[in-house]
């Protein structure tokens, strides 16, 4: 039991209960979901274990990426992002950087580390772009950003996809200095070499400790041999940049008798690797951060239902429906809920619930057949992961409430798109679903998304998307697909008139046949989980029963130095909840009565 | 005994029984497809099938009586 007091326990202490146990375990459903996440697990470790071997890191007095991960973060916080990201197909088959958000010194941070057994952490195409991900990511959680940074500078040979554009090797520093404006502290940890990017990724963080064989410098050995006066290489040319080198080999630039005993820029010298580990813990635990109590409204808990059984519930036959609420119930503390308008907008569910005793709203696609639903035809029933009028009304409703009271919003995804043709379009849905948009974009609250299933056409955007400025990071299952259409309704919109062309000229219809169904399988392909998380449609595919671990490092994270606070006694929507419960479906009140 | 009657319309896409089957409360009886989706019947009860009144691809509606059970 908390030292701490409750606000408001007749809407908090005790919700609706939500779920039940499962009848018996789908044994097929989860070892097709537990296939994939073997796969995800093998893209994982070869990352892991590509590269130069761990032991000879070791063997140089160095410790790897991961293993300073794992000293620096509290066990069991960790939530990896980005691991298998790999959006330009690099040869070292990742992006160079590790990264995700965990506890350090008791206080959820972002971490970033660069993978010192790939190119000693060199940037690499596809870096900036998962680096600019992380840096988002903090700004929109309002948490401070952590380096172990371990950077050789650019991969000379892929310097035209590394270092210029928009998004390119410089963008981070811009990005750390946006932190810093915003007040979010980057806090860096420096080992070996790091020349010219290197050097500027040390330098622009707010604190700086360094490792005592570490260097930073403005250009590297090989940048102050200097260019060739030539044009061009030949003998005399290539020995005196031996000679220079040789020189700048045993002195690197911008070690620590310089930056920390002349300029200063080091903060603090560390012995050890692990030395520097516990200096940015110390950092860490100079930051102002929450007490969680300060907002909670009950004890933790945990869900009644263990999430072990997400995988006998969400089903990878994407034609059968499961019931979101048994979904719901393995998430949520204590498996407690308060729905808004449970009545209305029957495809979708919208409502808050606990996490770690901290109140978040949720947004989620419901399944299966709604009948007479949607209202606004009797030509044809609803079905649920499409988007009506009524659905897309409420969200707009819910996430305005939520933006008020400043809750947090988890969005779960499984959604085949917003309903079509002349009938749909005269019930608004275009404009309701752009103003779902501008529903989400007038909030200032984070919210993370998960692709649980389904993420199609234009409801993948709107249903808080990767696309919105809101979203800190969104994350998937090995039942995830993302495609703007299934394959074989593409394979019809783009083939359908060849076919009826060929018949009309008398073709066989087999190159067509043939050309559709290579299409289907190329959008099955470009649709798996590996393949999203590598391209970066999601930051990340998490396994069934680590759904929970994503959400309350996201809830807690928010948390923990809110932008803007709500006291718990003044918001509305949990009050909107039950006054419309009460009085319009369960129709309880004094008057009632 | 007890009827296991049609929840909406649509097609009969596959029929998993077969009359004197044994079945157990929420085993799959048919699979309706429906807005292109599987929707599974369920027995809702223990019993066996006595009578299966429709085909594999035949269209049913709302009410339709589609298995037995005795």
């Amino acid at each position: 039991m908390s030292e701490f007091g409750y606000s408001m326990p007749r809407y908090f202490a005790k919700m609706d209960d939500l779920g039940n146990p499962i009848k018996k375990v789908n044994t097929k459903n989860a070892e097709e979901l537990l296939a994939v996440e073997a796969e995800v697990d093998a893209e994982v470790n070869r990352i892991k274990t590509g590269g130069k071997p761990s032991e000879k890191v070791n063997a140089g007095g160095e410790w790897t990426a991961w293993q300073r991960i794992d000293y620096l973060v509290e066990p069991g916080t960790w939530c990896p992002l980005h691991t298998i990201y790999d959006p330009t197909a690099n040869e070292e088959g990742t992006t160079g950087v590790i990264d995700g958000i965990g506890k350090v010194n008791g206080k959820w941070v972002v971490v970033i580390a660069s993978d010192n057994k790939y190119l000693a952490g060199a940037w690499i195409p596809g870096q900036a772009d998962n680096i600019t991900r992380v840096t988002d990511m903090a700004k929109r959680m309002n948490l401070p950003l952590v380096w172990i940074l371990n950077c050789s500078g650019v991969k000379l040979s892929n310097q035209e996809e590394v270092y210029p554009n928009r998004i390119g090797g410089g963008t981070p520093f811009y990005r750390h200095n946006e932190l810093e404006q915003l007040g979010l502290p980057v806090i860096v940890g420096i080992y070996g070499t790091n020349p010219a990017g290197g050097g500027y990724h040390s330098i622009s963080p707010t604190i700086l400790i360094a490792h005592k064989k570490a260097n930073m410098a403005v250009g590297g050995a090989g940048i102050v041999g200097g260019m060739s006066p030539k044009g061009y290489v030949d003998e005399e040319a290539a020995q005196s940049l031996i000679d220079a080198t040789r020189g700048f080999k045993s002195t690197p630039p911008g070690r620590v008798e310089i930056h920390h005993g002349v300029t200063g820029f080091f903060r603090e010298v560390a012995e050890s690797e692990e030395a520097v580990l516990d200096a940015i813990k110390k950092y860490v635990g100079a930051l102002p951060a929450y007490n969680p109590e300060f907002f909670r409204v009950a004890d933790p808990a945990e869900p009644k239902f263990a999430g072990e059984d997400l995988r006998t519930i969400v089903l990878t036959n994407q034609k059968r429906a499961y019931d979101i609420y048994e979904v719901l119930a393995r998430l949520f503390d204590n498996s407690e809920h308060m729905e808004y308008k449970p009545d209305y907008g029957l495809e979708m569910y919208t409502g808050i619930a606990k996490i770690d005793g901290l109140v978040c709203g949720f947004v989620a696609n419901k399944q299966g057949i709604l009948k007479n639903y949607p209202e606004y035809t009797k030509d044809y029933i609803g079905v649920g992961g499409k988007l009506y009028r009524q659905g897309l009304i409420k969200m707009s409703e819910f996430v305005t409430l939520c933006n008020r009271d400043k809750l947090p919003i988890v969005w779960i995804q499984d959604t085949t798109g917003i309903d079509v043709g002349d009938t749909a379009e005269s019930a608004e849905l275009l404009g309701l679903g752009q103003s779902l948009i501008y529903s989400i974009q007038n909030t200032d609250i984070p919210q993370m998304e998960i692709t649980l299933r389904k993420g199609t056409a234009a409801a993948h955007y709107v249903l808080g998307g990767p696309q919105g400025a809101a979203n800190a990071f969104s994350i998937g299952t090995a039942a995830t697909e993302i495609n703007v259409m299934h394959g074989e309704t593409a394979a019809a919109a783009m083939y359908s008139r060849r076919l009826v062309k060929d018949q009309d000229d008398g073709k066989s219809l087999d190159g067509t046949i043939a050309k559709m169904n290579a299409l289907i399988q190329d959008y099955a392909e470009k649709s798996r989980p590996i393949f999203c998380a590598k391209k970066g449609f999601v930051d990340e595919i998490v396994k069934m029963p680590a759904l929970r671990n994503y959400i309350q490092a996201f809830v807690g994270g928010v948390y923990q130095n809110p932008k803007s606070i709500c006291p718990i006694h003044q918001m509305i929507t949990p009050r909107t909840i039950k006054d419309y419960m009460d009085v319009y479906v369960n129709k309880s009140t004094v008057r009632d009565n | 005994m007890a009827n296991i009657e049609c929840p909406m319309s649509g097609k009969v896409w596959k029929i998993l029984v077969k009359v004197g089957d044994t079945i157990a409360e929420d085993d799959e009886v048919i699979i309706l497809e429906a807005l292109k989706m599987e929707n599974p019947i369920f027995a809702p009860e223990d019993g066996v099938i006595k009578e299966i009144n429709v085909k594999e691809g035949q269209q049913v509606t709302e009410g339709d009586v589609l298995v037995v059970l005795e």
